[in-house]
């Protein structure tokens, strides 16, 4: 129950750890950690209060026959308490000993739980019966979440998220643990997978590399999480809580609803009710959690720029806070829908590996500006893509969002398609930047899908029997799991092919040319995001709170530049 | 030799005015400058073998009709109707047989330095390119049909489960082939997501 989880943890856990085999896990033996004693409270209270509702509801009923019984009578009133007595006896009893059971449980999963943090990886050993152990590399980190549900909120408590790629299976839980202590421990990963920690884990694991690290690792334990400064974050969006609530009102969800409440209403007029509208309801119902959903995860939210990245915070009764590495964006898409357009309001959604398939609301976790004005959008994208690869990103971006035709370099569909986009083949178009590709559709919902080269994980052309009539084909440009497949719709089939090789060149010489596993020792942040204006004050203020980390990212990035051209 | 390249460049301009110097055809989606390999000639009897089974499979299928008919269980349908759906059947399946050969002759694929391309379909063509550095693992599969015929089938995983580059039809020795040096390739350009 002491305050924070890293402490250099008490009883044997680090002798239970399996003596080292070779030298390369010598340095990888660091402190085992157990999360916070309330946690399987926190996760288990469901059982709980069903196990007491069923309980008291059981009990309720063996009550109830007997005081509908007689009244007045005194032997059968005595006869009566008998059995009160006896029943709550026996519920009491059985209720104790399926309670103290699950204490138990609660008190093995918490015994058995532990983690580590060492230098280039984060393990954890959990479960009673099937003893489970996972580790994770940490350069190879997609994001990090911090989630806190209502419960544990109450208990300041935060569970973390660590997502390794893959296809989102492979999302490693730490829960729960203090809200501060989440913090630190975020903060720790980060910075050893920003390569602060030690450039041994770039190179390998050499044993004399590494030696460094295992003396320092054992010296000072938990100096070690201490150490990693929480990076200064600099908030550039908020959403405020009325445009919140208008971009719901104004969004599909809501529109279906009243038109679907306004049909059943007519019909019912109609028919002068024959056609019931109570039928209706339960589907109405339906939207309430998808309205809710959108409030909930909209309220408060703010995305922040730090040396670790994306920062995300939202949520009215669940909090969450994202963290989302550079480089680690594999997609970003810029949609915007009729009515949004009228208000000047934009949605953007990215792919992270881990995001996407994870079943808890992929979407929302996706989600990197709700609803925002065209300067949020700016300033989102100025974290999101650092480098536009362009001198004219301003002009870029809002000829990607709202324009048509041959401007700012965008390669439209030729006029042989027209009849296939009639009023989207002026605007369906792309052009390629020194650093991404951008592809821009649709006309009553617009979209704008921005790839970074070294993301591409591959191209495919694709044509059917009218777009081939029409001497076009569409390019699909992959990337990982998650609400953005970049397309570009109906090129001209000669500028389509010529696209696909020169893209896949592309696509190869820009991940040969920096591997982000360690972005600050090869893609250093800051500067990239010092392209756009906004972007650059944020660093500059980042700068100030914390010099070391803000500032030297700056000379690289010119040098990095410099060998691009 | 003037006039032949102005007769040729008109209807071009007409149809692809952006880039269509490049290219002789405009309607093609194969990019230039590849050569394809293509697949064995004996896949076309196993893809035969799966047409025939499908085929009977929806015979079988679309057959109930007129067989409850026949046997007067239930005849609440016009008769022409329970022809009807076997005929379909019958009709596309003799279709699918009939084009067989050219889809198979439409697969295609190509190592290239940095990246491996695929091609496929006749009506509805896709080609695919992915970099070996992408690559996260190569599988060999072989089915009982496959093995009759000494085939397998070669498929490419990146960390984008809709990219699978897969190469169906090659030879047992190339399908090794192909997983040895796809392996290598891709190691040698590893990168991370």
């Amino acid at each position: 129950m002491s305050q924070d989880q890293p402490n250099p943890d008490d009883d044997g856990a680090a002798p239970v750890e399996a003596a080292p085999r070779s030298p390369e896990d010598f340095h990888e033996e660091a402190p085992w950690h157990r999360v916070h004693p309330v946690s399987p409270f926190v996760r288990g209270w469901l059982v709980i209060v069903a196990l007491v509702y069923g309980f008291g509801q059981n009990w309720l009923q063996n009550l109830i026959p007997g005081f509908g019984g007689d009244d007045g009578d005194s032997s059968k009133d005595a006869e009566f308490l008998n059995f009160i007595f006896e029943s709550v006896a026996w519920v009491i009893a059985g209720g104790l000993l399926v309670l103290l059971l699950i204490l138990g449980g609660f008190y093995l999963s918490w015994k058995m739980t532990r983690y580590q943090l060492t230098d280039r990886h984060v393990n954890v050993r959990s479960g009673i019966v099937f003893r489970q152990q996972r580790q994770a590399r940490i350069d190879r980190v997609q994001a990090i979440d911090i989630v806190q549900p209502l419960i544990a909120r109450i208990f300041g408590l935060a569970e973390l998220k660590f997502e390794v790629a893959d296809g989102g299976s492979t999302a490693m839980k730490l829960a729960f643990l203090k809200l501060p202590a989440a913090k630190e421990l975020r903060g720790a990963i980060l910075a050893r997978a920003a390569g602060l920690r030690a450039e041994a884990a770039g190179d390998g694991p050499r044993p004399g590399a590494t030696a460094p690290a295992a003396t320092d690792g054992t010296a000072a334990p938990d100096a070690v999480v201490q150490d990693a400064p929480v990076a200064p974050e600099n908030v550039l969006v908020r959403v405020p809580p009325g445009r919140l609530i208008a971009s719901i009102v104004l969004s599909p969800a809501v529109w279906i609803a009243v038109i679907v409440l306004g049909v059943g209403l007519a019909v019912q007029f109609a028919t002068d009710g024959a056609f019931l509208m109570v039928y209706l309801l339960p589907g109405l119902f339906g939207f309430v959690p998808w309205i809710w959903g959108l409030f909930n995860n909209g309220y408060n939210f703010a995305a922040a720029v730090s040396p670790d990245g994306l920062r995300l915070s939202y949520g009215l009764l669940d909090t969450r806070h994202q963290t989302v590495p550079p480089g680690r964006i594999q997609a970003v898409q810029v949609r915007q829908g009729v009515i949004w357009r009228l208000m000047g309001w934009h949605k953007i959604v990215i792919n992270v590996a881990g995001y996407g398939a994870s079943a808890d609301g992929g979407e929302t976790r996706s989600t990197v500006l709700p609803v925002g004005t065209r300067a949020d959008v700016l300033n989102i994208l100025s974290i999101v893509l650092p480098n536009p690869g362009t001198d004219r990103p301003l002009e870029l971006v809002e000829a990607g969002i709202a324009g048509s035709g041959g401007a700012e370099g965008f390669t439209t569909t030729p006029r042989s398609a027209r009849l296939l986009s009639p009023l989207a083949w002026r605007r369906q178009g792309f052009t390629v930047t020194e650093s991404a590709v951008f592809s821009r559709y649709g006309f009553l919902l617009r979209y704008l899908d921005i790839v970074p080269h070294e993301r591409t994980q591959g191209i495919s052309l694709v044509q059917g029997p009218l777009a081939r009539a029409a001497s076009v084909c569409s390019v699909r440009m992959m990337t990982t799991d998650g609400p953005v497949s970049p397309y570009i719709v109906q090129a001209a089939s000669p500028v389509a092919r010529r696209f696909f090789l020169e893209q896949s060149a592309r696509a190869a010489r820009a991940r040969a040319a920096h591997d982000h596993n360690h972005w600050l020792d090869d893609d250093p942040y800051g500067t990239g995001v010092a392209q756009l204006p906004v972007a650059q004050q944020a660093m500059s203020a980042g700068a100030t709170e914390d010099p070391a980390r803000g500032a030297a990212p700056a000379p690289n990035q010119h040098e990095r530049d410099n060998q691009h051209d | 030799m003037e006039m032949d390249r102005g007769m040729r460049q008109v209807p071009e301009t007409d149809r692809a005015p952006a880039g269509a110097a490049v290219a002789d055809d405009p309607k093609t989606i194969d990019p230039e400058g590849v050569d394809w390999l293509r697949v064995h000639p004996d896949y076309v009897k196993v893809r035969i073998f799966g047409v025939l089974i499908g085929a009977v499979v929806w015979l079988i299928i679309t057959s109930i009709p007129l067989v409850l008919r026949s046997t007067g269980v239930w005849g609440g349908y016009p008769e022409w109707l329970a022809w009807l759906l076997p005929g379909l059947a019958l009709l596309w399946s003799l279709i699918d047989l009939f084009v067989t050969n050219r889809r198979v002759r439409a697969i295609g694929y190509a190592e290239r330095d940095d990246d491996l391309l695929v091609r496929q379909g006749i009506l509805f063509k896709k080609v695919l390119v992915v970099p070996y550095g992408r690559m996260q693992y190569v599988d060999v599969q072989m089915g009982p049909v496959d093995r009759a015929f000494g085939l397998c089938k070669v498929q490419l995983h990146t960390a984008a489960s809709d990219v699978t580059a897969t190469i169906p039809g090659v030879t047992a020795d190339e399908g090794a082939r192909l997983r040895e040096q796809l392996s290598a390739r891709g190691e040698a350009r590893l990168a991370g997501l």
